[in-house]
């Protein structure tokens, strides 16, 4: 069957999924980013599509509502501003709050790793032979060459240190994010005020834009 | 009960298996610790409106279903959705990888090893050692203008897997968050307001406060007893300190 399968995918040619890997290989640059990045790339990725698209889901979305609904005091469509203004604050101050944390974790991991992982390593393999002798052992301990052990360190050191990264952000949000992003959202809230009333008064009043 | 725990303790093997730096599975790793990272912001935020005093007793008895319900529609879509979209993109690599003809993998993987090596020469992350060995492993002879071993088409191939696996987390991020998720957070306050408004109806007549009046930002608002509105609703999640767990 499987045999089958891969022959199949052989003859087809050029689906979209080989076509992204293969603009992928074509830029090196962007081959390297990928195959190293780590939790602190995705949140960076993830929170700037966020305060790009978020805000302008948000307030498409209370349109839609408010219009197959036949709202006509229009409060969705109001809440869906000040949740729009909400998500670029969240998005914006999470990032800056937890690539710090994570950059600190993972280099902290990674450190551990580099140094004691083989030690580590060696004793769980030898608590859990079934289980851990192949998940660490493969990755730590068995070393051929220094390039295999430090990027296995590295790649090591990435996944613990963003699970342990999450640990600290439990209690640093409540600390550190919580204020932060409050205060964006403040100021954000008053440009956005500000703007809003620029674009208001021509669009109330047709005449006078016309005249201009 | 022992079998639970079996059961409960082989699943976290497989999760730990599924986050093991390999190749294949770089990807898997972020959209796992991706997920957490929702779960947890998800219970932070119910539990916030379980405990808040504000809240009223009654409106909680609906809140925090509703939350729950949320985070559980939030995170498991995201989760289906980007293991898809990871396993599909690593098929396609892979068949790729094999297609690949063997000049232009040389050619390749080629480029690979001497960016890799210059990385690890040069800059502020620099790792002489590392680049020593890597020319060790990926050149015969040690040679940086020599021909390239098996490892280093191997560790290309590998990097090819990973980038793609990566991108398929990355593209599932992207889409779950900036798109699935205003639309399961908007459309549940909507439910949430009308539940609110069919339970007290003068809420209905009430006149409608500017949504950015900059006086609202302030932390007086919340000293209140009444009624949730869907303004007000949402507010309080997203202003009520906990409401801003975004990990």
């Amino acid at each position: 069957m499987k045999v089958n399968s891969v022959n199949k995918q052989q003859n087809f040619k050029g689906s979209f999924g080989e076509k992204t890997v293969g603009f992928i290989t074509k830029h090196p640059a962007l081959l390297a980013t990928l195959a190293g990045s780590s939790v602190i790339a995705q949140k960076v990725v993830m929170s700037s599509s966020e305060a790009t698209i978020g805000p302008a889901m948000d307030i498409a979305i209370g349109k839609t509502i408010s219009k197959i609904t036949n709202e006509k005091d229009g409060r969705t469509k109001q809440s869906s501003k000040v949740q729009a203004v909400r998500t670029f604050s969240q998005a914006v101050g999470g990032t800056i709050v937890g690539v710090i944390i994570r950059g600190i974790c993972i280099a902290g991991a990674t450190a551990l790793c580099m140094k004691a992982g083989g030690k580590i390593g060696e004793e769980l393999g030898k608590k859990f032979p079934d289980k851990f002798a192949s998940i660490v052992n493969n990755g730590l301990t068995k070393k051929s060459s220094d390039y295999e052990k430090i990027s296995n360190a590295s790649a090591w050191g990435k996944n613990i240190g963003g699970a342990v990264a999450l640990m600290v952000m439990l209690v640093t949000n409540f600390l550190i994010d919580a204020p932060f992003i409050n205060l964006i959202n403040k100021n954000a809230t008053k440009v956005v005020k500000n703007i809003g009333v620029k674009f208001k008064k021509p669009q109330e009043d047709k005449n006078s834009k016309e005249v201009k | 009960m022992a079998q639970d725990i079996q059961k409960t303790t082989n699943g976290i093997w497989k999760l730990l298996e599924a986050c093991t730096p390999n190749a294949e599975k770089a990807g898997n790793a972020l959209l796992y610790l991706n997920a957490i990272g929702m779960l947890f912001a998800a219970a932070s935020n119910t539990t916030a409106t379980a405990i808040d005093k504000n809240t009223r007793p009654e409106d909680k008895k609906f809140l925090i279903p509703a939350g729950v319900a949320t985070g559980v529609a939030n995170i498991g879509i995201y989760f289906l959705m980007t293991r898809k979209i990871i396993k599909y993109l690593e098929k396609s690599a892979l068949s790729y990888v094999d297609k690949m003809k063997d000049n232009e993998l040389v050619a390749k993987a080629t480029d690979f090893a001497k960016r890799a090596v210059k990385k690890a020469e040069k800059g502020i992350f620099k790792k002489p050692e590392l680049a020593v060995s890597m020319k060790k492993d990926f050149f015969n002879g040690a040679d940086i203008n020599g021909t390239i071993t098996e490892a280093a088409k191997n560790a290309y191939k590998n990097n090819v897997k990973a980038a793609a696996s990566v991108a398929g987390a990355f593209a599932g991020a992207v889409i779950g968050c900036s798109i699935l998720t205003p639309i399961i957070r908007d459309v549940s306050a909507y439910f949430v307001q009308k539940r609110m408004e069919k339970n007290n109806p003068e809420l209905k007549n009430k006149p409608h406060k500017p949504y950015y009046d900059p006086t609202r930002v302030g932390t007086g608002i919340y000293n209140r007893k009444q009624p949730l509105s869907m303004t007000s609703f949402m507010t309080f999640t997203n202003k009520n300190l906990n409401g801003n767990m975004k990990i």
